[in-house]
């Protein structure tokens, strides 16, 4: 008996998995040149009726009340159509592709550019009719180029951008030297060198290292790709070629990318040991706010971490909770990235100076492929993108609107990063897969290069040529990470 | 019994024939129809829809789905589980198919002896009497097989397609036999890292197993001398330990050990430079924090099962091995430790299997770094994570799936050797 049932077993397996039976090439019943423009497949014009949309919104959304104010007005808008817009009530990080095809997923989705692409390639999301947008042309073209791909031969987008994510400098106000007008302003515009061009920065910190205070100046974990990465961006490296879409070709180390490894090499000689660990990422918050530090380089969506903890300090110092937190909103001030200098030399008096290319994200809705109202989850994508609810969300979450309009509108640090967007100095995250694979080789890189300052006699980058090969073998990596295994 | 040696009768036949139908023709209706009602559901499963699940097993779909223009596609994936499954019933219905045969032959044999036909309640009552250990374990049985051996089959089917990477639905999959154990076996890239991490993993595998074993069994010992007061709350703080979820410790250690953490605080207020213990260039510094970091993990296991071993020690040969002028070391080498050896090499494999596989401790630890000299790996990566950075990171499923089969391989030889060669299988009467 066992034996029969294990000849059995070894037969049915081995005859379709031995012989690799099976179609090798699978019927494709789509002919692309029958097929109408996808758009108008989707989108007929016409809303559905009495409907239920699935919203998955961001957490802080939910929690801060916005998503509430959004959905209210929409569905008060649409009530004589019976559209009900609800919180799909499920994790923000929540896998699409996975969970939409047993029908268990949204049916308009607010993620980041980068999470929203993936889900392009097994056509889980709908492209998105966006040219007739009522607010198309408010939004700069990069942004859009993050949600902008090629599906059957044609480039459509795939989802609507709604805020701008990168990066930005905090630094304590109070920490500035007294006399920082008179001998730290040399351009006399009543803003502090040393937070207008990173060799005033270093300057600044290698002062306050030599003073013996325990103190540091400008302070990260140098680790961290996205913070790291613009360093490279600036001095002409890239991800992915053909901008950030061609994973065939990986350019971390071209141009001159290798002077902007040299800049966070010097940078790394004026913080401690703690940039080289993550060290700085977990207590920056608490070292900023205790003096240790005086700047730091973060997103802007922790600000309130910054001033929760500025605001204890100054109550153990004993302020009342109102003052202590109006002196921490006055002391914490938060602006846009350092110039760079084109030679990369931190220590040249008087430079050219070059902006600093970060490393950013854009975050927008997108509809799912699997709902089963396309134009009334169109017509909301259109209404929690308008002027109106773009500004609300600013003014409740602080997030920097992809949108001219209103960043102008918003004025101060929005109009600063969406201006930085507009002039392609935020380098959008790419949108595609193969993004995955960049993180762990470019992470041992920026920890090997931040231990490199704190290295005696084995000292690894002692020469561009060095961190020129350095981020070779990083490319390198990347590349066989992404083409060694695909199939 | 053997049903060739004797002459199969006209109801056995009908049962061959037909299911159920022997059983109806000796008068036994409940059985029977019980029977007859199991070949209509098979029929019925294999017409409507057991068929076409085979013929997807083997096809894995022909049609992709595009949503965008409401073409409904096949999913490879659920064709390919929907396929084991119907494979899996057909084996249940043989199995069934000749349980009927050989009932009938059973009763025919009765009949012969001048017996009469069991009825169903008599067939019921034999299953909650002397045939108990197939009621009990009927469940038990359909639980393994469909959370247990389904997904280690699905497991090993897709080892043999092109599911992963790009290639997942909607997109179909295909057979593809032995490529990606080709791939992996050929790839210049592979065989140098696999070697290292290979070395790395057995030295590991062997030096935590050792450590985290022997100190649990001295734990064990030292708590059990009657010298030691407060045994009870020095057992608890080992719990302790043990109960905080895993990857929660080696969180809190993995921040004790940085550069920001307490120890190097420490140090530096001592006057001395931060030690970069986890950090790139700590290789050895790191795979030994590991070490330790596991031993205060697991330790606490081994010597709560160690300390029920030792009550079980014969006392009297102990008293005896005393009054012989044993000394306690040879108390120990001659009498406990044989005796413990024996009842825990099994738990002593299952340590070494889950110290093989220990993916957590230096993913938490230690991970995301890729060193020179390794290929998408780390110095103090074991074969586990260097499969996840090499196929789950990527979804390549398919290579994940053959190298699991290939540490599977390595991990059961292993096993099995050191089961054979231990006293748990060769001397399994002695404690008896």
């Amino acid at each position: 008996m066992k034996r029969f049932f294990g000849i059995l077993l070894v037969v049915l397996l081995t005859v379709g998995q031995l012989t690799g039976c099976g179609p090798t090439e699978a019927v494709n019943e789509k002919d692309p040149s029958a097929q109408t423009d996808a758009l108008t497949s989707i989108y007929n014009g016409e809303l559905e009726r009495n409907v239920t949309l699935r919203i998955l919104e961001n957490d802080t959304a939910i929690e801060q009340g916005y998503f509430k104010q959004l959905i209210d007005a929409f569905n008060e808008k649409y009530k004589d159509y019976g559209i009900v817009a609800v919180d799909a009530n499920m994790d923000q990080r929540s896998n699409l592709a996975d969970d939409g095809p047993y029908g268990y997923g949204p049916d308009v989705l607010y993620q980041a550019n980068d999470s929203i692409m993936k889900y392009v390639e097994g056509k889980h999301i709908y492209p998105i009719p966006a040219e007739s947008l009522e607010h198309y042309s408010q939004i700069p073209e990069h942004a859009w180029d993050a949600y902008k791909s090629e599906v059957d031969g044609k480039a459509y987008y795939m989802g609507v951008p709604v805020n701008v994510q990168t990066s930005m400098l905090f630094y304590r106000k109070d920490m500035l030297p007294k006399d920082w007008e008179t001998n730290w302003d040399k351009n006399k515009n009543k803003v502090p060198d040393m937070v207008e061009n990173w060799n005033d920065l270093y300057k600044y910190s290698k002062s306050i290292v030599e003073s013996g205070t325990g103190k540091y100046g400008y302070m990260r974990s140098l680790y961290d790709v996205y913070f790291s990465s613009g360093f490279l961006f600036s001095y002409g490296g890239y991800i992915f070629g053909n901008q950030n879409t061609n994973p065939e070709e990986v350019g971390l180390s071209a141009g001159n990318a290798e002077v902007g490894a040299n800049v966070l090499l010097q940078l790394a000689s004026v913080m401690n040991e703690e940039s080289i660990d993550d060290s700085i990422t977990v207590n920056g918050y608490s070292k900023i706010a205790d003096g240790t530090y005086f700047a730091m380089m973060t997103t802007p969506d922790v600000y309130s971490l910054f001033i929760k903890e500025l605001t204890l300090e100054y109550e153990k110092k004993g302020m009342g909770t109102e003052s202590a937190k109006a002196l921490a909103e006055e002391n914490l001030v938060v602006t846009g990235l350092p110039l760079l200098p084109a030679s990369g030399d931190l220590t040249e008096e008087n430079p050219e100076l070059i902006p600093l290319k970060a490393m950013g994200g854009i975050n927008g809705y997108a509809i799912s492929a699997y709902t089963k109202a396309p134009n009334a989850s169109l017509a909301f994508v259109e209404f929690a993108t308008s002027y109106e609810m773009i500004m609300k969300r600013q003014e409740l979450l602080g997030s920097i609107p992809a949108h001219s309009d209103a960043a102008k509108a918003t004025g101060g640090v929005s109009e600063i990063v969406f201006n930085n967007l507009s002039e392609g100095n935020i380098v959008v995250m790419p949108s595609i897969t193969e993004m995955v694979q960049v993180w762990s080789p470019a992470e041992t890189f920026f920890t090997d290069l931040a231990k490199d300052a704190f290295r005696t006699s084995d000292k690894k980058y002692t020469s561009l040529e060095e961190l020129k090969n350095g981020l070779k073998v990083v490319d390198q990596q990347i590349y066989d990470a992404i083409h060694t295994l695909s199939n | 019994m053997n049903m060739f040696t004797r002459k199969i009768g006209k109801n056995v036949i009908a049962s061959i024939c037909l299911m159920g139908l022997g059983q109806l023709m000796y008068g036994q209706i409940g059985k029977g129809l019980l029977y007859l009602a199991i070949l209509a559901c098979g029929v019925l499963y294999a017409a409507l829809r057991g068929f076409s699940d085979l013929a997807g097993f083997f096809t894995l779909g022909t049609k992709e789905k595009d949503a965008w223009f409401g073409i409904e596609g096949d999913n490879s994936v659920v064709m390919l589980l929907m396929g084991i499954l119907f494979i899996a019933a057909i084996m249940l219905f043989i199995s069934l198919y000749l349980s009927n045969i050989r009932d009938a032959y059973e009763t025919q044999i009765l009949v012969e002896k001048g017996g009469k036909p069991r009825t169903f309640l008599e067939d019921v009552k034999k299953l909650l009497d002397e045939k108990f250990y197939k009621t009990a374990l009927f469940l038990p049985v359909i639980g393994v097989s469909i959370f247990s051996i389904l997904p280690i089959v699905f497991m090993i089917a897709v080892a043999f397609t092109n599911y992963g990477g790009n290639i997942v639905p909607p997109k179909l999959v295909d057979w593809v036999g032995f490529k990606n154990f080709i791939q992996i076996a050929t790839l210049s890239k592979f065989a140098p890292t696999f070697g290292k991490i290979l070395n790395w993993n057995l030295l590991w595998a062997v030096s935590s197993t050792f450590l985290n074993y022997f100190a649990g069994l001295g734990l064990a010992l030292l708590l059990n001398k009657k010298c030691v007061r407060g045994t009870i709350i020095w057992r608890a703080f080992p719990i302790l330990a043990y109960a905080i979820p895993g990857f929660i410790t080696l969180l809190g250690f993995r921040f004790m050990f940085s550069y920001g953490g307490p120890i190097n605080q420490i140090i530096m207020d001592m006057g001395y430079r931060a030690i970069g213990f986890l950090d790139i260039d700590a290789k050895w510094m790191a795979r030994l924090i590991g070490l330790l970091v596991n031993a205060w993990i697991t330790v606490p296991s081994i010597m709560l099962l160690a300390t029920g071993i030792l009550t079980n020690v014969d006392v009297d040969q102990l008293e005896a091995a005393k009054i012989d002028g044993a000394k306690r070391w040879k108390q120990f080498t001659k009498i406990v430790f044989p005796f413990v050896l024996f009842s825990t090499t099994p738990v002593i494999i299952g340590q070494f299997i889950g110290n093989f596989n220990n993916f957590g401790i230096f993913f938490f630890l230690r991970g995301g770094l890729y060193m020179d000299g390794y290929f998408l790996a780390s110095d103090t990566d074991l074969l586990i994570n260097w499969l996840y950075n090499l196929s789950i990171n990527n979804n390549y499923y398919n290579i994940g799936a053959a190298i699991s089969l290939v540490i599977f391989l390595i991990t059961s030889m292993i096993s099995l050797l050191v089961y054979v060669k231990s006293p748990s299988y060769k001397e399994e009467d002695i404690y008896r």
